[in-house]
């Protein structure tokens, strides 16, 4: 029942709480790409929430073996390059050879989706954060929902922030970028926010 | 031939923050003062240079879906030096406040998109010179921000005091990052819009120019036998398919060049109907590549223009 608890109160964090997109800013740019068409947006989504669960017990037990190394901060990338590089080869390997129309469809841009900031990042987010196993599982889970959560947001939108209506030099990229800033600036609701000023 | 690369697209036409959003993430999140964003400049412009020049000599026989992976963990291995001297220059407390922004660079498009789309196309020396263009225009776009967010947040540049009227310190926050990054793609599109507005009238001119002498070069540079004419011309379809980025973005978008390709186009069908008739067998062929670099220069500058979010 803890176990549970844990993961589920882990994803709790990184849906709403620590968003990977509204409250990081991770994804960003894959946001405007996934939010084009409601395949991306789903396609993404899942692609995202896959690697990041998957990997996420593998980034804990670096982190584990190597977190008190003085110099693990600076090899941290490299590594967890790796552990998605992996995840990555191997997950195509078995899609290719068992599931080929699934290969096929997918190929045109799983890559976009597993070699892009916001998967990265929400590995660095589940060290950041810390924890057992379940945590980071659940972490890993509750930032790739979180992702699709923002990412339906701006989708179901998106007509509109490219209608005619919005001033030329301000259609498309700019206003979407606006756009998500209103839903962070949302969801902050339910953390408050401090500032370095006076 | 040569390339109609534009070395100082990356600068202003295709700016990473301000126009394509390429690589917004640590801007919005950590360019929330005049220090980070130098740290951040730093790193990225150390990284994606090193790891580009680098990369180029993976063999593009491996496929993409696995040199992706290469590319990351090129640009992953450059991280670890430039990490280690960032910290040395700028100190724990500032690569330490940058957080995860600095690490996430290895996965900037420039380095996993832009290099297929555009850099891997170009000579050694060109591409160089464009990714230098690419670098800088992120970085001076960047270090603004930064600049303009300490200020307006805080009432400070590079942590000296200075005399304000009123500060806005919700800027320091991710929503005002998305904001003020947002506002500022509106503005300088705007300014961007309207210049090219004006250039736009003068260019088009020369640029017609440029296709009528391509005309010639295409179809009239063998006037003494048709048939050379119409190999020249076949030649020079698959050469611009082959070549499709070289076929870019304003050269595409210029209506007169596009009359001008289809005046080829239309000419080079006329000699292959005449052709046909003396019994030339690949004359159908011919037929099909008009059409096909018709379609393929309109999809380039649709493309083009609705370019707006690459991938990192």
């Amino acid at each position: 029942m803890q176990i549970f608890l844990n993961i589920v109160s882990a994803a709790l964090v990184a849906i709403f709480v620590q968003n990977l997109v509204l409250e990081r800013a991770l994804g960003a740019n894959v946001l405007l790409y996934a939010s084009r068409n409601k395949t991306h947006c789903i396609g993404f989504a899942v692609a995202i929430t896959y690697v990041t669960t998957v990997s996420s017990p593998l980034v804990w037990v670096l982190d584990t073996l190597l977190g008190e190394n003085e110099y693990y901060g600076i090899f941290m990338p490299i590594l967890y390059v790796l552990v998605i590089a992996f995840i990555y080869i191997v997950s195509l390997v078995v899609i290719w050879r068992f599931f080929p129309p699934l290969f096929r469809s997918l190929k045109k841009y799983v890559h976009l989706s597993v070699f892009n900031c916001s998967v990265i990042g929400s590995l660095f987010l589940c060290s950041q954060q810390g924890g057992d196993i379940f945590t980071y599982i659940g972490y890993g889970f509750g930032t790739g929902v979180g992702f699709l959560l923002a990412a339906y947001l701006l989708y179901v939108a998106a007509d509109r922030l490219n209608s005619s209506l919005v001033p030329a030099a301000f259609r498309g990229y700019p206003i979407m970028i606006v756009y998500v800033g209103i839903l962070s600036l949302a969801l902050y609701a339910f953390t408050g926010y401090t500032t370095s000023a006076v | 031939m040569e390339s109609r690369i534009n070395p100082r697209d990356g600068f202003i036409k295709q700016n990473m923050i301000f126009m394509s959003g390429m690589l917004i993430a640590p801007v919005i999140a950590c360019a929330t003062s005049f220090v980070k964003s130098l740290a951040l400049c730093f790193v990225f412009s150390l990284v994606s240079f090193a790891a580009i020049l680098l990369c180029r000599f993976i063999p593009r026989t491996i496929v993409y879906t696995i040199r992706v992976t290469l590319y990351t963990a090129a640009a992953a291995a450059v991280y670890i030096p430039v990490a280690a001297l960032a910290r040395i220059l700028f100190g724990e407390a500032v690569i330490g406040a940058a957080g995860v922004y600095l690490p996430i660079l290895v996965t900037n498009s420039l380095i996993l998109s832009k290099t297929e789309t555009r850099f891997y196309l170009e000579p050694y020396a060109n591409m160089v010179s464009d990714v230098l263009g690419f670098i800088a225009g992120f970085d001076i776009a960047c270090l603004m921000t930064g600049l303009v967010r300490e200020l307006l947040a805080t009432g400070k540049i590079a942590g000296a005091e200075v005399p304000i009227l009123f500060t806005v310190p919700a800027l320091e926050t991710t929503f005002g990052g998305f904001l003020f990054v947002g506002i500022g793609a509106g503005l300088f599109r705007a300014v961007y819009n309207y210049r090219k507005a004006h250039a736009d009238a003068d260019d088009e001119d020369s640029l017609a120019d440029y296709a009528e002498g391509m005309g010639e070069f295409l179809v009239g540079k063998h006037r003494h036998e048709e048939r050379e004419k119409i190999r020249i011309y076949k030649a020079a379809v698959k050469r611009a398919r082959t070549e499709n980025d070289w076929l870019d973005m304003e050269f595409l978008n210029n209506k007169d060049v596009l009359a001008a390709f289809e005046a080829i186009i239309n000419e080079g069908n006329e000699l292959v109907g005449a052709d046909e008739g003396s019994g030339d067998e690949n004359a159908d062929e011919t037929a099909d590549d008009s059409g096909t670099l018709t379609e393929n220069s309109e999809s380039t500058g649709v493309t083009e223009d609705n370019d707006n979010a690459d991938i990192s």
